[in-house]
């Protein structure tokens, strides 16, 4: 129980790190930062526009202390201020929307890497020295290097306008009413599958390198040499001895990749203008729309502090030793 | 030094340094492998690639070849430098909170893990968006300050246990001065490590400058592979069928990165006798931060 309060205690300091950070950035602008944000969207400078933006970065007639005190308050109440461009939409609507299709899209292709990952990893490990052992564990480290911004292009370029099977952009079709029918949803998938198929390629391989690590490590366990000294079949050896064991610590890697990914789909996004956060993210950075941006960090904050919370009550329940820690 | 001997006869190690020797040479002799000005216009407008122009122009008439090699210098300087940055801070905060423990651990510890937890992509884009069109030196700075986090945990825990080894001991014995202990008994047994963080720590850099520059948060006149990337975006390449404008940087980009993952990868080899049974290939994994350093 204490392990647990003092991880919570410890990710609530580092929430309000990220928020300090947000309050601090534009008192360190040069001149009157309202009034450069205002400048910078390109939008008029309406007297209402003007107090609401300035409640969002907390600046009112008041000493410092108080302003960052008052600041935090909003924050913690849900409150993110509300966006220049869309004037007067608030940033948590906004990203609302936006993160539903995140959400569907990183979700999916998270889960879906994992598993492939994982297999992949479990076989190579199995086979470690054999062909099938190289050309997974290069093919891994290759996409685990390349950025992702290069691996969508050349999607986009191959199979969206060479090849022309799938949409280059947008989530749906725009012509067709969202709906719960055949026609929206198929749609929907046949838009989903490039940024899918993307967002798999730059996940799996980490995937696939940690679980054929930790495999690894464990081949040689007495355990496993045990199993098949009994005589067990290799398959369940490898499966309920070994890979059981191993996927613990990749447990823990899912849940960081599922909190990061929120960000790491950003490019992926950008490049097939697909309607998630990261994109609402990149329109917001053209627009300079300060407000936004600086949701989108105490957002992708909090999801990342969830997810590491996520790991710590798993292994919590995982390993007994830690619930007298 | 036998690292470096090692690292010469591991072909995957060969293959990586080969690949980055060419990047760097091409980096060097730029103004020798092309005639053309990466800034002037010397074309009509996204002409295809043809004997005069080896990778065609962009929408506004620049070479693409020349902009490719002269850009090669900003990725390489953004990369090391940063990379340098990082494992700077990086192996010297671990060596310090390993070694010294106590209160100076905890509190490095506990700032380490804090920016271990903030995403490191949505940061430095508010960052970015707050500096406004950033230079590459600027991107190099604030990765070198956002970044070092991760380099510092693996360090300190390798500290952990080597100060308890009994040349360590011995040195204390001797009355050595602490710094004397860290600089020379406990660095030089943290090369691979250091090494395996600076590397992975240039790829990251590499990766996250050319990101942000695509995301049009870079300085637009920079000859960079980002702003290469960002201008062809800009300039709808792909839907005009100018693919070399884009495809171009993109190649170049994978190429640098495949090199250097290769060479992370068999300095983890030569460090690690056991590795080819795993272990720390998996903190290379780390390394190249899954999820984080995925942009």
């Amino acid at each position: 129980m204490t392990f647990l309060l003092r991880r919570l205690a410890f990710y609530l300091a580092a929430f309000i790190a990220a928020a300090t950070v947000n309050f601090f950035l534009p008192r360190l602008m040069p001149g009157d930062p309202i009034q450069i944000m205002f400048a910078s969207a390109g939008s008029e400078l309406s007297l209402e526009n003007l107090n609401a933006l300035k409640l969002t970065f907390g600046f009112i007639d008041a000493p410092l202390g108080e302003q960052y005190l008052r600041y935090l308050q909003s924050v913690f109440t849900g409150d993110l201020g509300r966006s220049i461009k869309y004037f007067p939409l608030p940033v948590t609507e906004l990203l609302g929307r936006a993160l539903v299709w995140t959400l569907g899209l990183v979700g999916i292709a998270t889960l879906f890497s994992f598993c492939l990952g994982t297999f992949l990893g479990v076989m190579a490990a199995w086979r470690r020295g054999t062909i099938f052992d190289s050309i997974v564990s290069l093919t891994a480290i290759f996409s685990s290097s390349v950025p992702a911004v290069v691996v969508s292009l050349i999607m986009l370029f191959l199979f969206g306008y060479q090849l022309g099977w799938f949409p280059n952009g947008y989530a749906a079709d725009p012509l067709l009413d969202p709906g719960f029918n055949w026609t929206y949803i198929s749609s929907v998938l046949h838009h989903g599958t490039l940024p899918m198929l993307t967002m798999v390629i730059v996940l799996t391989g980490g995937f696939a390198v940690t679980m054929r690590n930790n495999m690894i490590n464990l081949l040689g366990e007495d355990y496993i040499v045990m199993g098949r000294a009994k005589g067990l079949a290799d398959n369940r050896v490898m499966l309920w001895y070994a890979a059981r064991n191993a996927l613990l610590p990749t447990v823990s890697s899912l849940a960081i990749a599922l909190g990061t990914v929120l960000g790491g789909s950003l490019v992926t996004e950008v490049v097939f203008n697909y309607p998630g956060l990261g994109n609402t993210l990149y329109q917001a950075i053209i627009a300079r729309d300060y407000p936004v941006i600086q949701g989108q960090l105490l957002i992708m904050t909090a999801a990342m502090l969830i997810a590491n919370f996520a790991v710590d009550l798993s292994y919590v329940l995982l390993d007994p030793r830690l619930k007298k820690a | 030094m036998t690292i470096f001997r090692q690292l010469l006869s591991n072909k995957k190690a060969m293959v990586g340094i080969t690949i980055l020797l060419i990047v760097v040479l091409v980096a060097i002799f730029a103004p020798f492998l092309t005639e053309y000005s990466p800034v002037k216009r010397v074309g009509r407008p996204h002409q295809a690639p043809s004997w005069e122009h080896w990778l065609g122009t962009t929408r506004l008439g620049h070479d693409v070849f020349a902009r490719l090699v002269y850009g090669a210098r900003v990725s390489l300087a953004v990369g090391f430098g940063a990379g340098l940055a990082i494992t700077l801070i990086g192996t010297v905060l671990g060596i310090i909170a390993g070694y010294k423990g106590g209160v100076v651990d905890e509190v490095i510890n506990f700032f380490t893990n804090m920016v271990l937890v903030v995403p490191n992509l949505p940061l430095l884009l508010v960052l970015a968006a707050f500096i406004g069109q950033a230079s590459p030196l600027v991107i190099a700075v604030i990765l070198g300050l956002t970044s070092w986090a991760w380099g510092v945990r693996v360090t300190r825990s390798e500290t952990l246990s080597i100060r308890q080894r009994d040349y360590v001991k011995s040195a204390e014995m001797l009355g050595e001065p602490s710094w004397r202990i860290m600089a020379f008994e406990i660095f030089p047994n943290l090369i691979s490590i250091v090494g395996i963080n600076f590397i992975g720590s240039v790829i990251f850099a590499v990766i996250t400058e050319a990101t942000l520059e695509f995301l049009g948060l870079g300085d637009p006149n920079t000859v960079s592979w980002g702003i290469m990337l960002y201008n062809a975006q800009n300039a709808s390449a792909l839907s005009v069928g100018a693919w070399w404008d884009l495809l171009a940087p993109c190649f170049a980009l994978a190429v640098l990165g495949l090199g250097l993952a290769l060479i992370n990868f068999a300095i983890d080899e030569i460090a690690n006798p056991r590795l080819r049974t795993g272990g720390m290939l998996n903190r290379w994994t780390r390394m190249v931060r899954i999820g984080e350093g995925k942009l």
